[in-house]
């Protein structure tokens, strides 16, 4: 386990920051009528990103008169880019500004770098001047850059969800208010991809046996990374979407970013049902960006879960 | 609200059905596989080899996918066939291979690896040229899914008697098309299957990838005959009593992504007679999984490896 922030973290951030700010993020945006309806508008976006690299986006910005809280949904690792989540209550678009942004390598984001899965990972992990994954950091940043600049958000309500990513964006954009997270490759990587078999962590471990000498380099280059060394950045109120206790990123694991994060912290244990995880969700992120009363927006099935 | 547990969807299996399935099937059976298998060092490891698969498939298509065997076994393998699902990007099957399976996991048209030829995108893929039979992305989706039996047919460490079928969600309801089409297959897990019952979940529940379909019909209302009609042809009901090999389904009952009445109608509407239904109060679209995956092994450890 790591226990010291490596001395050029913060160098090593500021550059992504002063990387990007050199380059303009240059917008162009088009209506996408098919995913359009009575509720939002969808758009497609375009922006630049370091490299430079072009990304696409799709912004939703519900119909009436805003400014509307706002969904960050940041890039995943897969290459599917979706506009919401699979089983996503297609009306939260009636009441969020959504904007999911596609990494460099994921789909509408894959000209020319066309990433694989399992394999983004670890593509140019021999070295931090190398890894891909200070490009799809910078992505990420950058799509939260493309948000505030939407008239329509209301940013005291701007939530950033995904899974490690949100996180990372949190930590270097303090416009982030809250997170919903469900961490699962970031926290000291290596350390729990040599206890697992399982994607994407086993990505790390299958590196690792076939290239055990690089060992010392690829600790060294995913330490700008570690979840462990940005918590203290992050001021936004947190949902933790933790693994059960018999997984990989369990609670007890998650404890150093719990006590951590500088914002409050809620910690939610996986009960091992995507419907009981994805509404404690959903109720958290209802009670915080718009209030203890307000009505759920959930899919149907979810309204009739057994106590 | 309240699950309808004798929920029976509206699609109906069209007159010419066969037919035109029929048709497909030669034009398939007309390309050579042209396989080629490589052996993927970074993915292998202590106990299992994996491989990168790739074959022809209709329009000429290049598919792709993740072969995984136990390392060291001698003798002819029982087979499994991990069909993928809709978002998902194809497991590599390390798991079945370490559990004594030859496990190929396929990787249709569009999906990664598969998509230098073909990649209408998510949203896109289900209602890709969704207004003929001819066009539609399932047709050649299907195809490639189903030529991963004849993959497996020829390797020499198959036991070609002992093919089973496993997949959820997108992944199900290609282990229902594939079990009806190619009677290889002898024992098939079937998990919240998607692509069953369409006209009806689109109206059961408001989520992705279904809302594809709700969509596109707000765009083009004058298109509804036409889509009804396609999408008769590829649904996983209407395949449904070609099933004759033993068959377990399961499903949440707070699926937020395949309606559960969608699965009961799939199950009721399955010839097989050893068939058996399983229902997870309390579980979504994993359709309780971490409860289902020993019956899972078990069901397989019967129907392909004798029980031993």
């Amino acid at each position: 386990m790591a226990t010291q922030k490596p001395e050029n973290f913060d160098a090593f951030w500021n550059d992504v920051d002063e990387d990007l700010a050199g380059i303009p993020l240059a917008p162009e945006i088009e209506p996408i009528p098919i995913r359009s309806n009575a509720n939002a508008d969808l758009y497609g976006v375009r922006i630049t990103s370091v490299g430079p690299y072009r990304l696409f986006g799709y912004l939703s910005i519900p119909k009436g008169e805003g400014p509307f809280p706002a969904i960050f949904y940041t890039p995943k690792n897969g290459s599917v880019h979706e506009v919401i989540p699979q089983g996503t209550a297609t009306g939260m678009r009636k009441r969020y500004v959504t904007f999911s942004i596609a990494a460099r390598g994921m789909r509408n984001s894959d000209k020319p770098y066309a990433a694989m899965f399992p394999g983004q990972l670890t593509d140019g992990l021999e070295s931090s001047d190398t890894y891909v994954y200070r490009g799809i950091a910078a992505d990420t940043l950058r799509g939260m850059d493309y948000l505030l600049t939407r008239p329509e958000v209301d940013r005291s309500r701007i939530v950033a969800w995904g899974n490690d990513n949100a996180l990372l964006a949190a930590a270097r954009r303090n416009s982030i208010t809250h997170v919903v997270t469900t961490p699962a490759y970031l926290l000291d990587t290596i350390e729990h991809a040599l206890q697992t078999s399982a994607y994407p962590l086993a990505e790390f471990s299958d590196y690792l046996r076939l290239y055990p000498d690089r060992k010392d380099d690829v600790v060294a280059t995913l330490e700008m990374y570690n979840l462990r060394w940005h918590a203290e950045s992050i001021k936004a109120e947190t949902l933790i979407k933790a693994d059960h206790a018999t997984g990989t990123y369990n609670p007890g694991v998650l404890e150093v970013l719990e006590s951590g994060i500088a914002g409050n912290v809620t910690v939610h244990e996986s009960e091992r049902s995507s419907s009981r995880d994805g509404l404690n969700g959903e109720k958290w992120l209802t009670a915080n960006l718009i209030g203890p009363d307000a009505e759920l927006i959930i899919p149907e099935h979810w309204e009739n879960h057994p106590e | 609200m309240t699950i309808d547990k004798n929920y029976r969807c509206k699609v109906r299996t069209p007159d010419d059905f066969d037919e035109f399935w029929g048709d497909v099937m030669s034009d398939a059976a007309a390309i050579p596989m042209n396989t080629s298998i490589e052996k993927d060092d970074l993915r292998s490891n202590d106990e299992v080899d994996v491989y990168q698969v790739f074959y022809d498939s209709l329009d000429n298509l290049r598919v792709s996918g993740w072969y995984a065997v136990p390392k060291g076994a001698t003798g002819k393998l029982p087979a499994m066939i991990q069909f993928p699902g809709y978002l998902s990007d194809p497991m590599i099957p390390r798991e079945w291979a370490a559990k004594g399976y030859a496990c190929f996991s396929v990787n249709p048209r569009g999906k990664v690896r598969s998509r230098t030829q073909f990649d209408p995108g998510y949203p896109g893929l289900l209602t890709f040229g969704i207004v003929d039979r001819n066009s539609y992305s399932y047709r050649g989706f299907y195809v490639d899914a189903w030529r991963s039996v004849d993959f497996l047919l020829e390797r020499p460490e198959v036991d070609a008697s002992r093919i089973g079928g496993v997949g959820g969600s997108q992944g199900g309801g290609l282990a229902i098309t594939a079990a009806a089409m190619r009677k290889e297959i002898t024992a098939v897990s079937i998990s919240a299957p998607y692509l069953c019952g369409h006209m009806d979940a689109i109206e059961l529940s408001h989520t992705y990838p279904y809302d594809e379909i709700n969509d596109y019909l707000e765009t083009y209302p004058e298109r509804r005959k036409d889509v009804e009609e396609t999408v008769a042809y590829f649904d996983g009901i209407s395949f449904c009593d070609k099933i004759t090999c033993p068959v377990i389904v399961n499903v949440g009952l707070q699926d937020n992504v395949v309606p559960p009445e969608t699965g009961y109608s799939v199950y009721n509407a399955i010839a097989s007679e050893d068939k058996k239904f399983y229902e997870y109060d309390g579980h979504g679209h994993e359709a309780g999984k971490y409860i289902h995956g020993a019956i899972i092994d078990e069901f397989f450890e019967t129907h392909l490896k004798g029980g031993e």
